[in-house]
């Protein structure tokens, strides 16, 4: 049963690892193109959760240079790139917002299973 | 001064990119002739740099002044300065093909912005060849995922934005898997950059064998679901066929190629060689390229469409690259690595040649082909020696490549895949040679109520790319000297 | 919407928000923000200006020939700053090896270029969420693109 204490110790990457399995999942079964972006979202914050609590130093301190010396300051470095990162989800959660939004003007529907059925009913 | 070029051109092209939508704001007219510059710019500082590697010999280039680990580092090596080749090469030609054929398939306002996409792509794949730090090349990944799924969905047609949202939903899961595998091996190693992350690798494997194990795992999905590996290729034939022709060779030749190079750079320089007996990654990359050689032309067999033919022939190509990286011997990786620039050639042309039948007559369904040749003489001639090349007649440079396959399947005493090369060719030939034999000794076909004369300037990158093929089909010298040193890890 | 007190309080509150947000990204390299988060909080005053007034009036409020200038004017300063290194003998995106000025830690105008990176950033990042929410709420640029 030493897996318990394993788990509470490591909490940070275990939820993230939970909502990375979430969001993986949701981006696959679910139908809705709508869902399946909320999907990437959830997948996409779960890696940052994971990036950002790799760089937590227990005892540290914000990462900006104050007067004194022997402060213990948290890592800075997966803040930065996370910050970027956010920046790339935004983005292509933009450009899958603007192409859902033609898609449902073309077919009127939102849905992926029904619009394949519209595509092979008019395929025929 | 002359040690800034690899930088200068990725920031020359990012700055074109951007002065685009200024240009067609403010005066519409420059804005393709400032592309084509760009362009031939870089094409040009790609071979100067062929030229500076050889004599300096491979350097490297810290951005700001700072040194790795704290810097981004770019590393010019062989491998690196030929794909820097390729893609300026083969996409200025695809370029000048486009001068005359978007207007025709996308609406003027959003021809601008499609110039601003293709150079964002070509500048992300340029930088994906050149980094040596994991999170630019995650970065670099992004955009050119943005960038393509922009190309695509570019015509109005609900089809494309059909494919390009299909795209995107599968690019986002396998860059969602590669930045996790980023953030798994900065847990273990505390590093970014290759060379320090390939030092550290060694020692940690055994303290943390299964943390290097799931991010091998994750990259070599993430990679395979944008480079279009066997069971992770099903965005492909939607994508390639439906999108406008210039986006098509761009995506079937360069595009799925430079993920594969990522992960040629990633296998080998990156993790350490023990990790291959903890889990036979190379093995599995193997059987899957297999399965795409074969599946790729069974289910090209079946179609009508021209551009999905050529969309699923691409998934097979692509297993042949896949099956070089998986024998990695001396001669099998350099068949594989040099098939990247053949296969560019290639199928560059041939979408290029199916757009223009496309241009002229309107057809795209495979039956109503008979007798163009008879109409479209170049044209059908580019495509007949693209499909010779595509089966690996000799003479051609699809010879050459699959001639290298063979003989390191041969030099590791694996003769199986000698046979699978040998029997997909046939699978190649059964359904290429059908449209070559009716399109000249077809029956005549049917007038075509607008048959449209085609550009010169249309016509004239098809015709290079052919006399491109037979060149390195008899000359393949300079390649194999680029590629061999390339692979010299 | 037709609200008056919204109306009128989201004119008083659209300059401060502003301030906030220019504050945020000239700041970066002192407290946290920086370039993006400074960016998009420019970017949320306007369209807190958009949704309070009605969509037309919002567009107009920031040109269609502005926003497109901003947006490409943002990154070819931050390329223009990046030449700086190469033009003082280091490499591109050098900050103390060009020899740009750090000052004294703790100012304004410390820290070299992350300054004017900051302000290229901010800019562009603020003029492309504006583009994205004019575009994608159904105003008249509907090109699909974002870059």
């Amino acid at each position: 049963m030493e897996l318990i204490p394993k788990l509470i110790n490591n909490s940070y990457y275990f939820a993230a690892m939970i909502l990375f399995v979430i969001g993986f999942h949701t981006m696959l079964t679910h139908s809705n193109l709508i869902k399946k972006i909320i999907g990437m979202n959830i997948m996409d914050t779960s890696i940052f959760l994971f990036f950002v609590s790799i760089g937590y130093v227990r005892g540290g301190r914000a990462p900006i240079i104050q007067e004194g010396a022997g402060f213990l300051y948290v890592n800075p470095l997966p803040s930065a790139l996370i910050l970027t990162g956010i920046v790339v989800a935004v983005s292509v959660t933009a450009f899958a917002l603007s192409l859902i939004v033609k898609l449902y003007a073309h077919y009127g529907t939102v849905d992926a299973d029904e619009i394949a059925l519209i595509r092979a009913r008019e395929e025929r | 001064m002359y040690l800034h070029v690899p930088v200068l051109i990725v920031v020359l092209l990012l700055a074109a990119s951007y002065t685009v939508p200024l240009l067609d704001r403010f005066r519409r007219s420059l804005a393709l002739p400032i592309t084509i510059l760009s362009l031939i710019t870089a094409f040009i500082s790609s071979l100067y740099l062929l030229y500076l590697i050889g004599v300096r010999g491979p350097f490297a280039y810290h951005l700001g002044g700072w040194p790795p680990p704290w810097g981004i580092e770019l590393y010019i090596d062989y491998l690196a300065v030929y794909m820097l080749i390729v893609i300026s090469s083969i996409g200025l030609l695809i370029m000048i093909y486009g001068a005359k054929d978007l207007l025709h398939e996308i609406s003027r306002e959003v021809l601008s912005w499609y110039y601003t996409l293709y150079l964002l792509l070509m500048a992300s794949m340029m930088g994906i060849a050149l980094t040596n730090d994991l999170f630019n090349l995650f970065v670099f990944v992004e955009i050119s995922a943005i960038a393509s799924c922009g190309i695509i969905s570019a015509k109005a047609d609900r089809r494309c934005i059909e494919a390009s949202i299909k795209y995107l939903i599968l690019s986002a899961l396998g860059s969602g898997c590669i930045l996790l595998a980023v953030a798994m091996i900065y847990m273990i190693t505390g590093n970014l950059n290759f060379d320090y992350v390939a030092a550290a690798l060694p020692d940690a494997l055994k303290l943390y064998p299964y943390n290097i194990v799931i991010a091998l795992g994750l990259f070599v999905v993430g990679f395979g679901v944008k480079s279009a590996l066997f069971p992770l290729h099903v965005w492909l034939p939607d994508a390639h066929s439906s999108a406008p022709s210039p986006s098509s060779a761009i995506l079937s030749g360069l595009v799925i190629k430079i993920y594969a190079v990522a992960l040629v750079k990633l296998l080998f320089r990156v993790f350490p060689a023990q990790i291959y007996d903890v889990i036979p990654i190379l093995d599995i990359i193997l059987f899957l390229s297999v399965f795409a050689v074969m599946a790729g032309s069974i289910f090209a067999m079946v179609q009508d469409d021209l551009k999905r033919m050529l969309a699923y022939s691409s998934i097979a190509q692509i297993g042949y690259i896949f099956m070089g990286i998986g024998l990695f011997g001396g001669r099998a990786l350099t068949g594989g690595l040099l098939h990247i620039f053949n296969h560019a050639m290639m199928k560059s042309m041939l979408f290029l040649a199916a757009g223009l039948i496309i241009y002229a007559t309107g057809i795209r369904n495979l039956k109503d082909l008979k007798g163009i040749g008879v109409r479209m003489p170049w044209t059908m001639g580019a495509f007949t020696i693209g499909a010779l090349s595509m089966v690996g007649i000799p003479g051609t440079s699809g010879f050459i490549s699959k001639w290298f396959l063979a003989l390191g399947a041969l030099d590791l005493n694996r003769p199986f895949y000698v046979a699978i090369i040998l029997l997909s060719s046939l699978l190649n030939g059964i359904y290429y040679f059908p449209i070559i034999i009716d399109a000249f000794f077809g029956t005549k076909m049917n007038p075509v109520s607008e048959f449209r004369d085609v550009p010169a300037l249309m016509l004239i990158p098809v015709l290079i790319l052919a006399a491109g093929v037979i060149f390195f089909g008899f000359y393949p010298k300079p390649l194999l000297d680029l590629v061999s040193k390339a692979i010299s890890f | 919407m037709d609200d008056l007190v919204i109306r009128s309080v989201s004119r008083l509150v659209v300059p401060f928000i502003q301030l906030y947000g220019f504050y945020v990204i000239f700041y970066g390299h002192l407290s946290p923000g920086g370039g993006f988060a400074g960016g998009a909080i420019v970017a949320s005053s306007m369209i807190l200006y958009g949704l309070s007034f009605n969509l037309e009036a919002g567009s107009r409020k920031l040109g269609h020939d502005i926003s497109s200038l901003m947006e490409s004017g943002g990154a070819i300063w931050f390329l223009m700053i990046g030449l700086i290194g190469i033009l003082f003998g280091s490499n591109f995106l050098a900050n103390r090896f060009a020899g740009v000025s750090l000052g004294t830690p703790g100012q304004l105008f410390s820290g070299g270029i992350i300054f004017f990176l900051s302000l290229g950033i901010g800019v562009k990042v603020a003029s492309t969420m504006i583009t994205l929410f004019y575009s994608l709420s159904g105003g008249e640029d509907n090109s699909g693109t974002n870059s």
